[in-house]
C-alpha cells in the first residue's frame, strides 16, 4: 500500500490551491486590473512607468489564469497513488503525516465532506471523539477509502468518500449507523450521489449545440400552434428546463426515437400512470432532439415538440364544430411546417366527452392512422383499454410504449436530480433520509398518483416544513401528518405519551370493566407509536367475541375517540350487508362510484379504527377479501391500488358463540378459562375458518355485565346526559335506588346493556323536559330523581302493557 | 514549485486548453449561424405558409409557383446576408483567437519585456 505522498507535484499544487483563499484572490484581481490601469493611465501621461505596470499586472493575472485552469479542480494523476488519486480539495489540505482526525478535519471542510454532513448528519462533531490521532492509523482510512471509491465508481477518492471510510474505520461502526437508522448502502448511496451532482454541473457547464439561427428557417409558420400549444423544444433550448438523467425511462426514449426514426405509423402513446414521469420522458425527447451531437437521423435532429394546450382550446372553441376546426387548422399547420412532433398530454381529453374534455376521435383517427404527423399521446392505462372498447380501430393506429413506475432505487435517483430545482427555488437543502421516508410514505398514504411523482409531490409539500432550512425525516413525516391526518413518526410530545401511558384510563372513562379488551388495544396502539411494531400489518387486528351489549362496539368507539381524535375516526361496516359473493365489489369499489366502501372510506382517512361488526354474516369470499388486510395490512381496490389499512386498529365483532359465554359464565367459569375452548366451538361449529381466526393478532371474548357493572354503566349513561344538559346549566342526580330499578329495566339477558341508554334517557330526560317546561327546573339547579319519579315515568307504560298482554287464562 | 508549476502549466496544459477554449468559441459561432444548413438551405423557401402538393386549378397551381418561387428568392437572400455575416464573423474570431493563442506565449515574458522598455524610455503616443 502506498502512503501518502506529501511533496508530489500534484499535492503541492493542490497546496497552492488551498493558500489561495478568496480573500487572496480578490486581491490578486485588483492588483492586475488596477496595475493594468494604471499602466495605460501612465501611457496617456506620457511616463514609461506604464510599461513596469502591465508588465507586473501580467503576473497576478497569469497566477488567476492558473488557479481557473488548473488548480481549482486539478485533474486525476495517471497512477494509482493516493496523490493521483486524492480529490484535490482534499489534497490541498491535508498535513504531511495525517491522522485519521486530520484527514476528518481535511475532508469536513470540502464539498463532499460537507455534502455527507448535511445529507446523513456525519460532521466534524461526530468524529472528533471518535478517531485516533495517530498517522500510523491512516493506512486503514486509505484502504478504505479506495475500496469505496472502486465500489461506487466515484471519479476520485473525494471528501465524500473520506467521510465514509473515516466511519467504516470506527469500532462497532454498524451501531452507530444503526442509531442514525442508516446502513452501509446508505452512505454508499451519499458518494454516488454526491458524485452524480458533480456530473450533473459539468453537463450543464458543457457547451450545447442546437441548431443555430436558421434551424427553422425552412420550415413553415405556426401561429395557431403558438397560440394553442407549449413549445417544450425552446424551453429547452433557452435552458430553462433541467432535464434528469432518464436511466430508468431510457428504453422508452429509445423506442420512441426509433418509432419516429423509421417507417410506419408516426405516433407513440406512452402508457402510464400519473407520475410516473410521461411528461418528463416528453421534455427529455425534446432534449435529445434539440442535441446536435446525438446519433439521430437527420430528420429528426432540431424537430420541436409541441404540447397542445386542452383548456386553452376547449375555451378558444366551445363549439363542437369549431373545436373539430381549430384542431384541424393546428394539425394541418404542424403538418405543414414539418418540423412540428405534436404532444397530447393527458390524451383521454381528446377522445372522451366530459367536463374539460370533448371527443374528438373522429378528427385524429385517420391522423394516427395515416401516420404521416408526428405526434405523442400520453394516457394512463385504464383509459387506453377504454378507448380500445370504444374504438377497436384507433387503439390498434397506437404505437403503445409502457412507461413504468420506477422502483426503489431509481426514485432515490429522480429525486436526487430533480431536488436540485426545489432546493434551489424553495431555500432548502433536503437530507437523505428525507428521500427515503418521501419514498417510505409516499408510497403507503398516497394512492393516485404512481413513483417517482408521488414521492416527488411529498417532498415538495415537505419543503414546507424545513426546520432550519432543513428537510429531513420528520418533515416528510409532518408534511403527510397533517395532509391525510395519520400519525407516523415515534410519539415523542408529552401529552401524546401521556395520552398511551394512561390509554386503559382513558378508555375506562367511558366503558365499563371489560379490561382485558382494553388492555389488548392498549399495548397495540402503544407498541406502535414506540415504532416497535411491524410495519407491515395493521397496528392491530381483534376478534371480540360476545353476546349484544356487552361493549364491544363502544370499545371501538372508545378507542376511536380517545386516541384517533373522535368517533368520526371510525370506519364502520355492517357485515350483515355482504352476505353475497358479489359483494366483494362493494367492499373495494373506487371512491368516485361509492365513497362509503371500505377501500374508498380507508384511502380517505387511513389512521383510523376499522370496525368490521358481525363479522360471521359476512360471505365467505368476503372473509378471503379481508384476508389480505388482516394479513398485510393492504387491500387492492377494483382499481387495483393498493390500500393501506397498516395505520388502523382492525376490530372485527361477532355474537357467535355468546350463548355458549353465557353458559360458562352461569356456570362460575372465568373468561381466561375458557376463551380458548369458545375459539375452538367455533372452528368445529363452522362459524369461522381456522385460517380466518389464525388472522388476529388477538381473540377477545367478552363477558355479560353483571349488575354492579351495570349500575356503572348507568352512571356513564347520566354523565352523558350531564354533559348534554350543561349548556342549560342544568345537572340531573339520581338516587341509588332509582340506578337499581333502570338496571333491572334497561338489562335485557339478550340483547345486554343496550337498552340501558334508551330506558335511562327516556327517565331522565323526560322528567327534565317536563320540569323544564313547567318552570320547576331552572338553570344552576341541580335535578334530584327519586326511585319514585322514575318508577312514575315507566308506570304509565307498564299499565299499557299489560293490558295488551294476554292473560294466563286467556 | 510555484513558478516551476505555474509555467510548466502555462506552457503545457495551459495553452492547450486556451486554444480548446478558442475552438470551442468558434464551434459555438459556428453553430449560431449554422453555416452548413445554410448552404444546404439557400433556395428553401424562407418561413413557408403552406407546403407539400398544392391542389386546385391551374391558376390556383402557377400561383402557389410563384408564390414559393418568391419565398424561394427571399431565403436565398437572406440565408446570403448570414452566410457572409456568419462567415466574416467567424474569420474574425478566428484571427482574434490566433492572436490570443500566440500571445498567450509571451505573457510570461511580460514582466522582463515591461522592464526593458521602460529602461529603453519609449511610449507609445506619448503626449496623447
Amino acid at each position: 500500500m502506498q502512503d501518502f505522498n506529501f511533496h508530489s507535484a500534484r499535492a503541492e499544487k493542490a497546496r497552492i490551491n488551498a493558500a489561495l483563499t478568496l480573500s487572496w484572490r480578490i486581491m490578486l484581481v485588483v492588483t492586475a486590473v488596477g496595475l493594468a490601469l494604471a499602466g495605460v493611465a501612465f501611457f496617456i501621461i506620457g511616463s514609461t512607468y506604464g510599461w513596469l505596470c502591465i508588465g507586473v499586472a501580467a503576473v497576478p493575472m497569469m497566477i488567476l489564469e492558473w488557479r481557473r485552469g488548473e488548480l481549482q479542480d486539478i485533474p486525476l494523476g495517471k497512477t494509482d497513488s493516493l496523490s493521483d488519486q486524492l480529490a484535490s480539495d482534499v489534497l490541498g489540505l491535508l498535513p504531511e503525516k495525517p491522522s485519521p482526525v486530520a484527514i476528518a478535519k481535511a475532508a469536513s471542510t470540502t464539498p463532499g465532506g460537507q455534502f455527507m454532513a448535511v445529507r446523513f448528519g456525519i460532521t466534524m462533531n461526530f468524529f472528533s471523539n471518535l478517531l485516533h490521532d495517530d498517522p500510523d492509523a491512516s493506512a486503514e482510512v486509505w484502504a478504505q477509502a479506495r475500496a469505496i471509491k472502486e465500489k461506487t465508481g466515484s471519479h476520485a477518492i473525494t471528501g465524500a468518500v473520506l467521510a465514509v471510510a473515516l466511519v467504516r474505520l470506527i469500532p462497532g461502526y454498524q451501531t452507530l449507523l444503526a442509531h442514525m437508522k442508516l446502513e452501509d448502502v446508505d452512505l454508499e448511496a451519499g458518494v454516488r450521489w454526491h458524485d452524480h451532482l458533480r456530473q450533473l454541473i459539468h453537463q450543464h457547464q458543457a457547451p450545447r449545440r442546437t441548431g443555430g439561427i436558421a434551424r427553422d428557417w425552412s420550415f413553415g409558420y405556426i401561429p395557431l400552434l403558438e397560440r394553442y400549444g407549449h413549445n417544450i423544444s425552446a424551453e429547452i433550448a433557452a435552458g430553462g428546463l433541467l432535464q434528469v438523467d432518464l436511466e430508468a425511462h431510457q428504453q422508452a426514449l429509445d423506442k420512441m426515437i426509433e418509432m419516429f426514426g423509421t417507417g410506419g405509423r408516426q405516433n407513440a402513446v406512452l402508457v402510464g400512470a400519473n407520475g410516473v414521469g410521461k411528461s418528463t420522458l416528453v421534455a427529455a425527447l425534446a432534449e435529445r432532439l434539440l442535441d446536435a451531437s446525438s446519433n439521430l437521423p437527420s430528420h429528426l435532429k432540431f424537430r420541436q415538440v409541441f404540447v397542445l394546450d386542452s383548456a386553452a382550446l376547449i375555451a378558444a372553441a366551445p363549439g363542437r364544430g369549431e373545436l373539430e376546426n381549430l384542431i384541424m387548422g393546428i394539425i394541418s399547420e404542424a403538418y405543414s411546417a414539418k418540423n412540428i412532433i405534436l404532444c397530447l398530454d393527458d390524451a383521454q381529453l381528446f377522445f372522451e366527452e366530459g367536463i374539460g374534455s370533448v371527443d374528438l376521435a373522429n378528427v385524429l383517427q385517420p391522423i394516427l392512422e395515416a401516420g404521416r404527423l408526428r405526434m405523442v399521446l400520453t394516457m394512463d392505462e385504464q383509459r387506453l383499454l377504454q378507448i380500445a372498447r370504444r374504438n377497436p380501430t384507433l387503439y390498434n393506429a397506437l404505437n403503445r410504449v409502457n412507461v413504468p413506475p420506477a422502483n426503489r432505487e431509481e426514485t432515490l435517483r429522480v429525486l436526487q436530480d430533480k431536488l436540485l430545482i426545489t432546493e434551489h427555488q424553495r431555500h432548502v437543502i433536503f437530507t437523505y433520509h428525507a428521500l427515503t421516508e418521501a419514498y417510505s410514505l409516499s408510497e403507503r398514504y398516497m394512492h393516485d398518483i404512481e413513483m417517482p411523482g408521488r414521492a416527488f409531490k411529498l417532498l415538495e409539500a415537505s419543503a414546507g416544513y424545513a426546520e432550519g432550512k432543513l428537510v429531513t425525516a420528520e418533515s416528510v413525516q409532518r408534511a403527510i401528518e397533517e395532509t391525510i391526518g395519520v400519525k407516523v413518526g415515534v410519539a415523542t410530545a408529552d401529552d401524546e405519551r401521556e395520552k398511551l401511558l394512561n390509554l386503559e384510563d382513558l378508555i375506562h372513562e367511558r366503558m365499563v370493566n371489560q379490561t382485558r379488551a382494553v388492555r389488548v388495544v392498549s399495548d397495540a396502539l402503544r407498541r406502535a407509536r414506540a415504532g416497535v411494531r411491524n410495519q407491515d400489518r395493521p397496528i392491530g387486528t381483534f376478534l371480540f367475541l360476545g353476546p349484544t351489549g356487552v361493549g364491544k362496539t363502544e370499545l371501538s368507539k372508545a378507542l376511536a375517540d380517545v386516541y384517533f381524535g373522535g368517533e368520526g375516526k371510525m370506519i364502520r361496516l355492517d357485515l350483515n350487508e355482504y352476505v353475497r359473493a358479489d359483494d366483494v365489489a362493494r367492499l373495494i369499489a373506487d371512491g368516485a362510484d361509492d365513497p362509503h366502501s371500505l377501500t374508498a372510506q380507508a384511502m380517505k382517512q387511513p389512521f383510523s379504527v376499522v370496525l368490521l361488526d358481525e363479522i360471521e354474516k359476512a360471505h365467505p369470499q368476503v372473509l378471503t377479501t379481508l384476508l389480505q388486510l388482516l394479513d398485510e395490512g393492504i387491500l387492492r381496490d377494483v382499481k387495483n391500488r393498493e390500500i393501506s389499512f397498516r395505520d388502523t386498529i382492525v376490530i372485527a365483532t361477532s355474537n357467535a358463540g355468546a350463548d355458549r359465554i353465557r353458559e360458562y359464565i352461569d356456570r362460575g367459569y372465568k373468561l381466561e378459562q375458557f376463551e380458548e375452548q369458545i375459539t375452538n366451538e367455533l372452528i368445529s361449529s363452522g362459524a369461522f375458518k381456522p385460517e380466518f381466526l389464525n388472522r388476529f393478532d388477538e381473540i377477545v371474548v367478552f363477558r355479560p355485565l353483571n349488575k354492579k357493572e351495570l349500575l356503572q354503566v348507568v352512571d356513564l349513561i347520566l354523565a352523558g346526559i350531564n354533559k348534554t344538559l350543561a349548556a342549560q346549566k342544568i345537572v340531573v342526580a339520581v338516587d341509588d335506588d332509582a340506578k337499581l330499578f333502570l338496571v333491572d329495566r334497561g338489562y335485557d339477558p339478550r340483547l345486554g346493556a343496550r337498552p340501558m341508554r334508551r330506558v335511562v334517557q327516556r327517565a331522565v330526560e323526560n322528567t327534565v323536559a317536563k320540569l323544564m317546561l313547567a318552570g320547576s327546573a331552572m338553570p344552576g339547579q341541580t335535578v334530584h330523581l327519586s326511585l319514585e319519579d322514575v318508577q312514575g315515568v315507566f308506570a304509565g307504560e307498564d299499565a299499557a302493557r299489560q293490558m295488551m298482554e294476554p292473560t294466563p287464562d286467556e | 514549485m510555484f513558478i516551476v508549476g505555474l509555467l510548466g502549466w502555462w506552457y503545457g496544459a495551459g495553452w492547450r486548453e486556451r486554444t480548446r477554449m478558442i475552438g470551442e468559441r468558434l464551434a459555438k459561432a459556428y453553430d449560431f449561424f449554422s453555416l452548413d444548413l445554410l448552404v444546404k438551405t439557400l433556395f428553401a423557401p424562407f418561413r413557408q405558409i403552406s407546403a407539400g402538393r398544392v391542389r386546385g386549378s391551374l391558376d390556383v397551381q402557377i400561383r402557389a409557383f410563384f408564390d414559393r418561387l418568391l419565398s424561394r428568392c427571399i431565403g436565398a437572400i437572406v440565408r446570403s446576408i448570414m452566410l457572409v455575416v456568419g462567415t466574416v464573423w467567424i474569420l474574425t474570431l478566428a484571427i482574434a483567437g490566433l492572436v490570443e493563442a500566440v500571445l498567450w506565449l509571451f505573457v510570461p515574458f511580460f514582466p522582463i519585456v515591461g522592464a526593458v522598455m521602460f529602461a529603453i524610455g519609449w511610449v507609445p503616443h506619448a503626449g496623447l
